[in-house]
């Protein structure tokens, strides 16, 4: 570690701390009014939260990351991740509210009276949970090897250990999350280096969500770098596959919908949707600046780097940024403790939601009813620890950027869980058949393009592994209409709890 | 769990009437606005390469950046906030209307 690293260090260290002491002051001075996902705290508290548990290393590394490769297409990340909670609020979420469960595993378990749905839908939401943290991983391995200045491996497997260690230092002491600083330090630490960057390259320093525009027309002019140039990497179809992904993806990420099961009062939950909408609009509105400003302080100092070596330095555009243009240590130090908090947070809350369903979902429900309280726990604290060392060993060799792993985790959930949602909540008839043939087609359209692709040539064009819902979903949708209606309708009693409760109360 | 029977079964293509078929209407409203202002966009910019409004769009700036890559990359997620904030007013509306007429007719 050099003398640059260390305010980098003491400030990512610091800022980790202080969630920790901030949580247990939180927990001294409330001894109630905990819900599930933190404190209520009303509507701009709720979309605050809503956007914290939104907020990853994709969000704040790998966004910029694949604008920095990809210019114009990597738009249908900002569009995908912001559009599908559209369709989250006006589709599902008073619905799930209403319906009164836990889990998303719990949920199909309910509505379609089924264990082997449920189990189907645990092994899904596992597997998520796994998909999403290995992308967190690979965020953390990489802000520590920046930071330390170890390589790749290294950075991961001491991330790893930090951020298990953390999860295991919050959770015996009880230390609650509060999620509106951690959007607080998050958009911060995202914003103000950024300001800081465009005022030091001589833009429009206030807004430089507006600024950097300046400095794309520098780089086409001076450079013939075409970052806003539009389908010249990829087509108007694999944008729109990837954006309609992301967009069911989003509405279907048990750990996105999670935030909706146990609201205090539904009014103020959709009016939160669209105040965390805001939040997250903010950061991604300043994201490519990063890596349009990185570009071209990389091309103004005569680097070019070949195709490999941008692929693996995109990742870090953000910190390679700050550091190129000599932002100070402590400042570069802000923007890696959001990053890092970010990402922390993400896995330490898909890591339990992971946990819980191979505690709760499949260990208790499923094979073990009589289990008690103590060996659930254990049970759930197991599964934590061989969630974690699975991750470690997936995001040792990533089989691509923080982006694009993301991506996938989010075609798995719009292939499985949204369908599974939508026709749960909008269709009386979906039942159990339909549910298992569903998420087992929606698992094989996901996978269709390594698994099947080499063999048949046309699922890889058809279900691109990043993009795999624009096709998947529909078909996984018309499969559940199809098999529900082919084997007999679910019991009268869950038709007549969906047309009373979960549609026929007023908000 | 256990209701009257009204014969009833929930479909989105064919809502009860009151408030769940003012709550569907708006949907399809907000479904139509999400989906043909992102993809149509889309499908604009690609189908108009080459021609006059193809130059119109990525040729002319607002905001410094290309008009094309502002409306994408930025109008897009201010877009989806106005729809949002745009459901919920109209959802609270129609609550408060039903809850005024008390339209509550599976208590």
């Amino acid at each position: 570690m050099n003398d640059v690293s260390w305010p980098i260090v003491l400030v990512v260290l610091a800022v980790l701390f202080s969630f920790v002491v901030v949580g247990l002051r939180q927990k001294l001075k409330e001894s109630v009014e905990y819900g599930f996902g933190g404190r209520y705290t009303g509507r701009v508290g709720g979309g605050a939260a809503i956007a914290s548990n939104w907020m990853s290393a994709a969000s704040l590394m790998g966004l910029a990351g694949v604008f920095y490769l990809k210019g114009y297409q990597a738009l249908a990340y900002v569009v995908g991740w912001t559009g599908g909670y559209v369709l989250l609020l006006v589709l599902l979420a008073s619905q799930i509210r209403r319906f009164g469960k836990f889990t998303a595993p719990d949920f199909v378990g309910e509505r379609y009276g089924s264990p082997a749905a449920r189990l189907i839908a645990a092994v899904v939401s596992v597997l998520i949970s796994v998909i999403y943290c290995t992308a967190q991983f690979k965020g953390i391995g990489l802000i520590v090897s920046f930071m330390l200045g170890v390589d790749y491996t290294r950075g991961v497997c001491i991330g790893a250990l930090a951020v298990v260690s953390y999860l295991v230092l919050s959770g015996i002491l009880g230390v609650p999350r509060n999620q509106q600083l951690l959007y607080g330090v998050i958009a911060v630490s995202f914003i103000a280096p950024l300001m800081w960057l465009s005022g030091k390259l001589g833009y429009f320093w206030l807004l430089p969500q507006f600024g950097y525009g300046v400095a794309m027309q520098e780089l086409a002019s001076r450079f013939h770098v075409e970052f806003a140039a539009p389908f010249t990497r990829d087509t108007l179809f694999d944008w729109c596959a990837l954006c309609f992904t992301l967009m069911v993806g989003t509405a279907g990420l048990p750990h996105v919908l999670s935030r909706f099961y146990t609201v205090p009062n539904i009014r103020d939950a959709r009016w939160g949707v669209v105040w965390g909408l805001f939040f997250i609009a903010l950061i991604y509105w300043s994201a490519p600046a990063f890596a349009v400003f990185g570009k071209l302080l990389e091309l103004r100092q005569g680097v070019t780097l070949a195709p490999e070596a941008a692929r693996n330095a995109a990742d870090l555009i953000v910190l390679r940024t700050a550091a190129a243009a000599g932002l100070p240590g402590w400042l570069i130090g802000v923007l890696a403790a959001g990053a890092m908090s970010a990402a922390f947070f993400t896995v330490a809350g898909l890591l339990m939601t992971g946990a819980a369903s191979v505690s709760y979902d499949i260990y208790y429900s499923i094979l073990n009813p009589r289990a008690s309280e103590s060996s659930r726990m254990r049970m759930a604290k197991g599964a934590t620890l061989v969630l974690a060392a699975l991750v470690l060993i997936l995001a040792l060799n990533p089989w691509g950027g923080i982006a694009e792993i993301t991506a996938l985790a989010f075609a798995l959930a719009g292939n499985t869980i949204f369908p599974l949602f939508l026709l749960g909540i909008w269709w009386g008839r979906a039942n159990d058949d339909g549910a298992i043939a569903g998420m087992l087609t929606g698992i094989v359209c996901t996978f269709a393009q390594p698994v099947f692709g080499w063999l048949f040539p046309m699922a890889a064009v058809i279900f691109p592994l990043t993009s795999s819902a624009l096709f998947g979903a529909p078909l996984v949708i018309l499969v559940m209409i199809l098999v529900s209606l082919a084997t007999p309708a679910p019991p009268e009693r869950m038709r007549n709890f969906l047309e009373q409760e979960v549609h026929g109360t007023l908000d | 769990m256990d209701g009257k029977k009204t014969g009833y079964q929930v479909n989105l293509f064919r809502p009860q009437k009151g408030r769940m078929r003012d709550q569907v209407l708006i949907i399809f409203v907000i479904l139509f606005g999400w989906g043909a202002v992102n993809f149509g966009f889309q499908a604009l910019v690609a189908l108009s390469q080459g021609s006059k409004l193809g130059a119109l769009l990525t040729g002319r700036t607002f905001f410094t950046l290309p008009l094309h890559f502002w409306f994408t990359g930025q109008f897009l997620p201010l877009w989806f906030i106005i729809l949002g904030v745009f459901f919920n007013l109209y959802i609270d509306g129609i609550t408060d209307h039903h809850n005024r007429k008390r339209d509550r007719s599976y208590e």
